[in-house]
């Protein structure tokens, strides 16, 4: 009776340490726009896989207890003294098997700024020290049974046939205890007399992790739509969307800041040097030549060697029109970097007067190219007054 | 007691066992020619009813209805008889279900290629055929429920009670999706549109996965597993919790077909968690499977129809794993869109259907020609090559979709995408070859079969109707009290019954409030309907079968809005009848390809993609600019989307050709201006109507913020 219970309090205690990690979503959740802990995939296979060994080692360590428990009565008379220190090491490792989960529970509320697979580092090493743990003591489990087991056998080596056929029975491995599975010897108690074109049924028992597995995806289902559509812990997918946005915004920002980069319509510079047409011409090549051809003569998108604008010829109005696209022209905004945009824009303004064959006949307004200062057309996108701008909108 | 003797019906057996080797074979070898096609897109043949968009169709309809239909009822006419103690409740029947059922499947195998198409996925089939599909149905649940019926065994077996739920699920979804208004003999549109047609087609398209090719299938391994091993079933109790559990949360699941998309997040949420709670229930059949076989594993090293079935077992419970994995959003956030849904969906199609129908055939056919098998070490080397099949088929897949969906994540630091469609597609081409190879060694493993049976059949000989002996049913007299579920076992009808009250909730409470809650499909003002060129248009995106590369469903991720636009709205589909959101990406999104590009690209890039997209993998779609528009059929289509709520003025549907030519005419001046000349009449200029119309009605409010978002 005692052992019964032992037994249900470990498949309890499992169930409720696998409760206690799940419920603390909400805690980790506390701040909406910040995406809970659950979200992040390795964090949950690492949970899911801590409570997985934790089940296991419930289950190893019945196991163990039974295999020790029948033993015990069979050496009634003379306690061997090996087999108290292997209980007391099953209980040690029991009680500590639950308070390394609750260790979890404790620990993984702390907050610290590292980050490992987009979990917090210290949360990371937590969780995989209790792996590490639970790993180990499965390990020494497993040891152990196979020692009861070797001693089992040897008895039955030793005994007389009746009672060696008895304690073959009780003889079951890992894996059948894990099911739940009786000996196929006694399949005939199972047998329900069922027949159908000699199909027999048996009533084996359901596999206990079977049916805690099943039970605990039910406990999962409540919990989550609780968590998404109860408490609002968890964000929809609106809310999880504009998050995303905002944070890679002001990522972008700070690494543009931090480069000097930051360069639109309104600072833009014509490029001169060799490396800015050279990347603009690349650019040209892969993007452009489908509509205006390679040489930029023109096909289905206007000539742009001639002197004959659409959008304006000056590289602010070339810029915009490559940036958000006008009338058939696409934009480029989505694919291109504004500073990849302004090189192809200074690559698009040195092909004038190119005379490529076949040109496409002129369309817009003739337009003639404004001089350009010297001193104007230096080599440089750090634009001071944006970068500035850029400081004053962040701080 | 008096016994009884008849004869089991082997004849219809055997021709069923026959339909699923020849369209067995067909629906493999149509898979292997579009795989090709997938990285060479010449092997289209530049033919219209070749192309990949048709014959995706063709293969999916093979080897679910075809393949994997037949081999169900082979085993199911050959299993019920014997589980029942009785031959089939009528000859004719059962031969009025065959031939029907061929018929069915030759009239798919025409009209596929030929463009006819409802245009939703596993519901291609045009309206007659939908309406026979029904019938032939029908009939055999006659046969099915007369055969039960006449039983001389008290008890229905497990297997029987999976037969049931299939039946009768499969009636309700089939009928419930195939509501739709026919303006043509061969045309109709979905009674659903937008958001609702996309529920109702997951909840069909889940399901059928879980009815056609699940439960039918678990009904067989149940009768024809213990048979072979000799053993008895591991667990009943087991049987009954996971058969009820199984049906009743699988209908749920569909929504997680639709993840992130314009459905609302309650009905997605309802679909994840369902998903989750189904790992159990499918592994029940799993475990009381592989639990059968203890005691008998020696024997799985020796015969083939074993060796077979724990593989085929093994892979169910690998995909019902997989799948409710792939249903948590984050993960399918990875997955969806992907050649990662491919290589699932063929895990449980070549593993778990495939490799069944593979055992029960082996098993049947010595068996009804009292004989050997022919050959156990070609069936050995027939399982080892499919098994390695499986593998190579897979894995490259799982790999291509991996990397292409975390390519097309990926930013540069200035916040640009990292990589452009094209560039993903070129990366995952030697995948896509390497899993043609693995197709090819499922299918040469299949056509080994192919030969072993036909020496097992020359080798034995046939017994048309097998002899068997039992006693009558008595009625019962004695009160002695039973287990509950042994008396539901005695009443085929209210098994009946209550597999249908199970099955029905699921979809009444994500149907009911998502058709009848206004809030659910916010209405956007500036959407409106498509002008008949459009519509048109649309029908050939249809007919083409654009669905099975393109989707048309933004969804909210930074990398999709930045890459196709603004995330899509459930108010943008109300005139989508059907929707077309699609469930793969093999080229990109369309949802907002409208404006885009010049009339002129795209008159291109049908004629030629890869002039316009370096590397494209697209067909060619020649025909377009040859083909007139059937504008005959224009005033039937207004007056069926009118009927459908799609709110043209009264009387439109005489003077919609006016608009029509009117439309073409603008485009083919568009198209000249970039020196393209061809007659406004042709099917290319309805085509670019309905993809320049694509997304662009919400799109003028959209652009402000993105503009804004760059800075």
């Amino acid at each position: 009776m005692l052992l019964f219970m032992r037994k249900k309090s470990k498949y309890i205690l499992g169930i409720l340490a696998g409760l206690l990690l799940m419920s603390l979503q909400p805690v980790w959740a506390a701040g909406p726009p910040e995406p809970s802990i659950f979200n992040n995939p390795l964090a949950l296979i690492l949970i899911i896989l801590m409570i997985l060994l934790l089940i296991i080692i419930a289950i190893l360590a019945n196991i163990l207890i039974g295999a020790a428990d029948v033993k015990l009565k069979k050496r009634k008379q003379t306690t061997s003294p090996v087999l108290r220190n292997s209980l007391l090491l099953v209980f040690l490792l029991i009680s500590g098997s639950s308070l390394f989960a609750q260790g979890t529970v404790t620990e993984t509320t702390k907050a610290v700024v590292k980050s490992i697979g987009g979990m917090q580092a210290s949360t990371f090493y937590i969780m995989a020290f209790v792996i590490f743990i639970e790993l180990a003591i499965i390990m020494a489990m497993l040891i152990n049974i196979k020692f009861l087991l070797k001693s089992e056998k040897e008895k039955v080596i030793l005994a007389t046939e009746p009672q060696a056929e008895k304690l073959k029975k009780e003889k079951l491995s890992w894996w059948d205890r894990f099911n739940k599975l009786k000996p196929v010897s006694e399949e005939a108690e199972l047998d329900l007399g069922h027949e159908y074109d000699g199909i027999r049924e048996l009533n084996n028992r359901l596999p206990p992790w079977w049916l805690y597995g099943f039970y605990l995806t039910i406990i999962f289902a409540g919990i989550y739509l609780w968590r998404f559509h109860v408490a609002h812990t968890a964000p929809s997918s609106k809310e999880e969307f504009e998050n995303s946005i905002a944070k890679a915004d002001l990522k972008i920002q700070k690494y543009l800041l931090a480069k000097g980069d930051a360069v639109d319509e309104n600072t833009v510079i014509l490029l001169k040097s060799p490396d800015d047409i050279a990347a603009g011409k690349l650019i040209f090549s892969k993007s452009c030549v489908t509509c205006h051809t390679e040489t930029g003569a023109g096909n289905i998108g206007p000539n742009l060697t001639d002197n004959f604008w659409l959008n304006g010829n000056d590289i602010k109005n070339v810029f915009k029109t490559i940036r958000y696209g006008i009338n058939a022209m696409p934009q480029w905004q989505n694919t291109y970097s504004n500073k990849q945009i302004a090189q192809v824009a200074s690559y698009v303004k040195s092909l004038l007067g190119t005379n490529p064959p076949n040109p496409k006949a002129p369309q817009g307004v003739e337009m003639k190219e404004a001089a350009v200062p010297a001193k104007e057309a230096v080599d440089s996108l750090n634009a001071k007054p944006v970068t500035d701008s850029l400081k004053a909108k962040s701080s | 007691m008096q016994v009884e003797k008849f004869y089991y019906d082997n004849k219809i057996v055997k021709a069923f066992g026959y339909a699923t080797i020849i369209f067995g074979i067909v629906g493999m070898l149509v898979g292997l020619w579009v795989a090709i096609q997938i990285y060479y897109p010449a092997a289209s043949l530049n033919f219209a009813a070749t192309t990949f968009g048709r014959l995706r169709p063709l293969h999916t309809n093979a080897i679910i209805f075809a393949f994997v239909g037949n081999a169900s009822f082979a085993g199911i006419y050959y299993s019920l008889q014997r589980l029942c103690k009785a031959r089939m409740f009528s000859d004719k029947l059962s031969w009025i279900h065959f031939w029907g059922w061929q018929l069915i499947i030759v009239a798919a195998a025409i009209t596929l290629p030929l463009g006819l198409t409802n245009g939703a996925e596993y519901a291609e089939l045009i309206w007659p055929i939908d309406i026979s599909i029904a019938l032939v149905w029908v009939l055999f649940g006659i046969n099915m429920f007369g055969t039960i019926i006449k039983r001389r065994e008290k008890h229905l077996y497990v297997a029987i009670w999976f037969y049931i739920a299939t039946w009768v699920t499969v009636a309700l979804l089939h009928i419930v999706r195939s509501i739709e208004l026919p303006y043509s003999l061969t045309g109709s549109y979905s009674w659903f549109a937008g958001v609702q047609d996309a529920l109702v087609q997951w909840w069909y398209g889940h399901n059928a996965v879980a009815f056609f090719l699940t439960t039918p299938v678990l009904g067989l391994m149940y009768y024809f597993l213990p048979k072979a091993a000799n053993r008895p079933v591991y667990s009943y109790r087991l049987s009954i919790i996971h058969f009820w559990a199984l049906i009743f949360i699988y209908i749920w699941a569909g929504p997680h077909h639709l993840l992130y998309t314009a459905l609302p997040d309650w009905a997605q949420s309802l679909g994840v968690v369902f998903s989750i709670m189904l790992i159990a229930p499918s592994w029940g059949g799993m475990l009381n499977g592989l639990f059968t076989l203890r005691g008998a594993w020696d024997k799985v090293r020796e015969d083939p129809v074993l060796k077979f079935m724990v593989v085929a077992i093994t892979c169910y419970g690998m995909s019902t794993f997989e799948g409710p994995m792939m249903s948590l959003k984050s993960v399918n956030a990875i997955s969806h869109f992907t050649d990662w849904t491919i290589a699932h969906v063929h895990i449980g199609g070549l593993g778990w259907n495939g490799f069944l129908a593979f055992a029960i055939l082996y098993y049947m056919i010595p068996k009804m020609w009292g004989t050997d098998l022919y050959s156990k070490k070609l069936a050995t080397n027939h399982f080892w090559l499919g098994t390695i099949g499986i593998i190579i088929y897979a894995v490259p897949l799982y790999w291509a979709g991996f990397e292409q969906s975390i390519m097309w994540k990926q930013f540069t630091p200035e916040g640009q995408l990292k990589f452009d469609f094209m560039q993903t597609v070129n990366n995952i081409k030697p995948m896509y070859w390497a899993r043609s190879v693995g197709g090819t060694l499922y299918l040469i493993g299949a056509l080994i079969m192919v030969y072993n049976l036909y020496k097992t059949i020359v080798k034995g000989k046939f017994i048309p109707n097998e002899a068997a002996e039992a006693p009558p049913l008595v009625k019962e007299t004695s009160k002695k009290k039973e287990f509950w579920h042994r008396v539901i076992e005695r009443k085929p009808l209210t098994m009946l019954l209550l597999s249908l009250i199970l099955v029905s909730i699921g979809g009444l409470v994500q149907m009911i409030p998502t058709f009848l809650v206004k809030s659910n499909i916010p209405t956007i003002a500036s959407v409106k309907p498509y002008t008949p060129l459009e519509l048109q248009g649309r029908d050939i995106y249809v007919r083409e079968g654009c669905y099975t590369c393109h989707s048309q469903m933004v969804r909210p991720f930074r990398d999709e809005v930045k890459r196709y636009g603004e995330y899509s709205k459930a108010g943008e589909f109300v005139y989508d009848h059907p929707f077309q959101w699609g469930s793969k990406r093999t080229g990109p999104d369309l949802a907002r390809v409208g404006g885009k590009y010049p009339d002129s690209w795209h008159y291109n890039h049908m004629y030629e993609p890869s002039s316009m997209t370096d590397g494209s993998l697209m067909p060619r779609y020649i025909w377009l600019l040859d083909d007139k528009i059937d504008t005959s059929s224009t005033p039937a289509k207004i007056r069926a989307m009118r009927t459908l709520g799609v709110p043209y003025p009264e009387g439109y549907d005489k003077i919609a050709n006016r608009d029509l030519v009117y439309q073409a005419d603008s485009i083919a001046a568009n198209l000249k201006k970039d020196k393209i000349e061809t007659a406004s009449n042709k099917e290319i200029i309805a085509m670019i109507a309905y993809l320049q119309r694509l997304g662009k009605d919400i799109k003028a409010e959209s652009q402000k913020p993105l503009a804004e978002n760059n800075k």
